[in-house]
């Protein structure tokens, strides 16, 4: 059974269709990218994942409950969902173990030690532990997004929601992440990743779902989509994609 | 007497401006705390009789507010103390004031990081707490530092319903030796020297509680 099984999906913000009838599953253990042109629907899809957005029609199935029907414990599920934003979103007047300890103190109810053990722990997983003790002010864009990863990953999600991880970054810091990244992809931790990178992309995916006007147009591995698809408009993004880099 | 004889004398008035400022602080920060929270709520009576409250206490003078307070409110049976009225008058301007300031740095506060608490499974009381409240004080300390000196440079007003402060015992001294020059300056100097103290204790509190990047320098 998939872990996310989206049935449906529709979002209009408006009067704008912005998902039109989304269809996709994710499994346990397995990472998914999402691609496609600006504007396609791609944060979109992956707010309403997680009910950050209320989608307007449709069904997600997460660990087998229907999540888009009333009363749902929006806050319980959004535990089982590690979300990385694109500009890091770090609490910007805690450190970077605080902003690791946080969720796992109010959310998770841990006592400081065994949160602080825990944040050590996942932090040295990264190479962010000797930055432990600084603002996010005082950090890089690389371990800027790689103390957010963290600071989902402490929450031992179910799934990991990437939104654009490397987009605001450079392309040595944007390395940095990518490598931390395809790390949890060799862990084998669930990941839901929308980016433009194609560098990323193909590094930490074992599919990559591609979109198009609110509505996944193709799903496949990264180098039958990335060069000469027999879709005119896959076979367009992925020119100017990799050609800009 | 010796001028500093006059400042010995005015200095034991000193302790009741001290006072009178450091509680009028506290209610003033109760009051506007109270009043950005409540703005929060997005509640159209509540806005409104916020706004209703913020626009008359900030336009009507604090002495008028501490007169009708002293000597209004005896009129319909309800009689305040001295020290009480000037704290609850100095308390809502001040707060009036605070409120605007604390709803600027709460709006000042990055969406993106209530939007990832919110994803976090964070719930709203501890948005607040954890992230909004604490962002939103040390962007407020420029402006709270302000406030505050406003309300010691208040305090004067003390003296018109008998709080023995500073310018009442400067005012009491005048009139019996005459020498209005020397006592006004020394109660000048004690004034500045109050309002040093503070600063310096504001500067600290601001030092520690110093985050890079984040607080408005």
């Amino acid at each position: 059974m998939a872990l996310i099984e989206v049935k449906n999906l529709i979002k209009n913000f408006d009067g704008k269709n912005i998902l039109r009838g989304v269809n996709m599953e994710l499994h346990e253990g397995r990472s998914k990218v999402v691609m496609g042109p600006s504007g396609c629907g791609k944060t979109t899809l992956l707010r309403c994942l997680n009910l950050l957005i209320a989608p307007t029609a449709g069904q997600i199935i997460f660990k087998g409950n229907d999540i888009t029907r009333p009363g749902v414990d929006i806050r319980r599920l959004r535990q089982d969902i590690g979300f990385v934003f694109q500009h890091f979103a770090l609490y910007s007047h805690l450190t970077v173990e605080e902003n690791v300890t946080l969720g796992l103190r109010k959310i998770k109810k841990m006592k400081k030690k065994d949160a602080v053990e825990k944040a050590t722990y996942e932090l040295e997983r990264v190479g962010m532990f000797d930055h432990r003790n600084k603002y996010p002010a005082q950090l890089s864009g690389g371990q800027k997004q790689r103390a957010a990863i963290v600071r989902a990953l402490a929450m031992d999600p179910a799934v990991m929601f990437l939104d654009e991880p490397t987009s605001a970054l450079d392309p040595q810091m944007s390395r940095e992440v990518v490598t931390v990244i395809n790390k949890l992809y060799l862990d084998n931790i669930t990941m839901l990743c929308v980016t433009h990178d194609p560098f990323l992309a193909k590094y930490i995916s074992d599919s990559i779902v591609f979109m198009h006007e609110g509505v996944v147009v193709a799903e496949d591995i990264a180098e039958r989509l990335f060069y000469d698809h027999d879709d005119p408009r896959i076979r367009q993004f992925f020119l100017s994609v990799i050609d800009h880099r | 007497m010796t001028f500093w004889k006059i400042l010995i004398i005015l200095a034991e008035g000193a302790g009741y401006t001290i006072l009178v400022t450091i509680a009028a602080m506290v209610a003033g920060l109760a009051v506007g705390l109270l009043t950005a929270v409540l703005s929060r709520l997005h509640r159209k009576y509540v806005d409104i009789f916020l706004d209703v409250y913020k626009y008359i206490f900030r336009s009507i003078p604090v002495l008028v507010i501490l007169f009708l307070v002293y000597f209004g409110l005896p009129g319909i049976g309800i009689r305040v103390p001295p020290f009480l009225s000037m704290v609850v008058s100095l308390g809502l301007v001040s707060g009036a004031y605070l409120a605007e300031i604390f709803r600027g740095a709460m709006a000042a506060v990055s969406n993106n990081e209530m939007m990832a608490a919110e994803a976090a499974g964070l719930k709203r009381t501890q948005i607040f707490s954890h992230i909004i409240l604490p962002q939103m004080f040390r962007m407020s300390v420029p402006g709270m530092i302000n406030e505050f000196t406003s309300i010691l440079k208040y305090t004067p007003f003390a003296y018109t319903v008998g709080i023995p402060e500073i310018m009442k015992a400067a005012m009491t001294l005048a009139a019996m030796t005459l020498r209005g020059l020397e006592i006004y300056l020394a109660a000048g100097i004690i004034y500045f020297v109050i309002y040093k103290g503070f600063i310096m204790m504001f500067a600290a509190v601001e030092k520690k509680f110093h985050i890079p990047g984040l607080l408005v320098e």
